[in-house]
């Protein structure tokens, strides 16, 4: 039998008990290798439910991850197979130097650190950056360092991609660049975006969040963007 | 010109910058331990802790703007302990006067902040990585010491964002912008870092970065170069002792 890459049954956030929930009632699934979009205006609840999803907020109802639950004794396993990319790049960057940065989740895996920093140099260069494996963090430009997370994050080939705006920040060719790139990759993924064309691009479903609740899971993003005022 | 906080790592081209990156930071700390412990109300104690500073900052080279830069910080930062003198007196409630307390915290923490810069820039980041991993300290030691560098590399990059947004939206410059920066600092400053550091801990905790096994294991290797300046930076911290020893302060 297989599981959904990750699965959300009545998923409520809330944040403080005396405001309105962050997440209300968020059901759906994601079949291994589907890419599903996760569109939303600012403040919709894009990035609370990727946080929700590898358990770093607490949340009400069920998630699954790889038929796993997802739940305090069962945190490290879940996380093992997921390939998380922050909205602020930055955050995640725990190294001085890129490729030690790309290189670490695959050395915590217990890949040799020669192997671990050869396939952390190829992921770069198939982010087009792979001329500044040896930089030092502190002097990429944010598209930079937007990529070099990135890279950490596909390095290990997890079966599941949650992406929080993955082409904030980049310039026009390296988006088109990622949309290829992130369509050869085998991984399910939930990319949260607002940019509409990257999405489209890239996902095959879209679930558009308003105010916590999913009111959307279609095939195309032509409601949505007519929703937002588009043409 | 402004020296940014990640461009004084590596920049020094001393004798001290060709040992292994194990070596110069234990040496470094060699020289810093030695300038904490010596008295430096002892003349002794005082020249050995000052010396021991300038000679290690020569022996790193760093260029002469960063030498500027952390000398005139440190002036900045430091010289306002004198006020004690004027506000509680000459005599405080202990033993000691207060100039002696202000000298004891303007020489050490000079002394101390000459031989932590120094150190750093004889640090690249490929280096600074290499020589925590190699520290004969605990796996989990060295990953905080290298969290701890490098999360202060980004405070200060934070910082000079801010700096540049309160100059442009104040329409301020130079020394205008400094007071005003300090002024936002509770404001603006804190409540974006300690969003930050949420940011940051949730970060360490989905990639993994708080468990045992974090590849931080290396073999320790010294050469006689490096296995040279370790005697000798050692032996200041030793003198160090010495002299309290004898001095009995």
């Amino acid at each position: 039998m297989s599981f959904p890459a990750l699965a959300f049954r009545n998923v409520g956030v809330r944040h403080e008990p005396d405001e309105p929930p962050t997440l209300t009632e968020v059901s759906f699934s994601v079949a291994a290798g589907e890419r599903v979009a996760l569109l939303g205006l600012n403040g919709s609840g894009k990035t609370t439910l990727l946080l929700a999803a590898v358990g770093l907020v607490p949340h009400a109802g069920e998630i699954e991850i790889g038929g796993v639950p997802v739940a305090r004794r069962t945190l490290a396993r879940v996380r093992e197979g997921v390939g998380f990319l922050f909205n602020v790049p930055e955050d995640q960057l725990l190294f001085p130097r890129v490729v030690d940065d790309v290189a670490f989740g695959l050395v915590r895996r217990g890949v040799a650190p020669a192997a671990a920093a050869n396939r952390a140099k190829a992921v770069l260069s198939a982010l087009g950056v792979g001329h500044l494996d040896e930089a030092s963090l502190h002097h990429l430009s944010h598209g930079q360092k937007q990529r070099v997370a990135l890279a950490g994050a596909l390095a290990c080939a997890p079966p599941l991609l949650l992406l929080d705006e993955p082409s904030a920040g980049l310039d026009p060719p390296a988006k088109w660049n990622l949309a290829h790139l992130l369509l050869s990759e085998p991984a399910a993924m939930v990319v949260a975006s607002h940019d509409l064309e990257f999405a489209g691009k890239l996902c095959t479903r879209f679930l558009t969040l308003e105010s916590g609740r999913i009111v959307r899971d279609a095939a195309d993003p032509g409601d949505t963007l007519r929703a937002w005022g588009g043409p | 010109m402004r020296t940014a906080w990640h461009d004084i790592w590596g920049c020094a081209r001393g004798p001290v910058a060709r040992l292994l990156p194990h070596a110069r930071i234990l040496a470094g700390t060699g020289v810093f331990a030695g300038c904490m412990a010596a008295p430096t109300l002892d003349p002794a104690g005082a020249g050995l802790a000052a010396g021991a500073a300038v000679l290690w900052m020569g022996a790193c080279a760093p260029p002469f703007r960063a030498v500027r830069v952390m000398v005139v910080f440190g002036l900045v930062a430091l010289l306002p302990y004198f006020a004690l003198v004027a506000l509680l007196g000459s005599e405080a409630p202990g033993t000691r006067s207060t100039l002696a307390i202000a000298w004891d915290l303007f020489l050490r923490a000079m002394c101390g902040l000459v031989v932590s810069v120094a150190t750093l820039t004889t640090l690249r980041a490929s280096d600074l990585r290499e020589g925590l991993v190699r520290l004969p300290v605990p796996e989990a030691v060295s990953a905080i010491l290298l969290q701890i560098v490098h999360q202060t590399a980004l405070l200060a990059y934070e910082t000079s964002r801010v700096a540049s947004a309160i100059s442009v939206r104040g329409a301020s410059a130079g020394h205008r912008t400094a007071w005003r920066l300090l002024a936002s600092l509770p404001r603006v400053w804190l409540p974006r870092i300690v969003e930050r550091a949420d940011r940051v801990a949730d970060a360490m905790e989905l990639r993994g970065y708080c468990e045992s096994n974090l590849g931080f294991s290396g073999r320790v290797r010294i050469r006689l170069a490096d296995g040279v300046a370790l005697l000798l930076t050692w032996s200041v911290f030793a003198a160090a002792l010495a002299i309290r020893y004898r001095s009995g302060r």
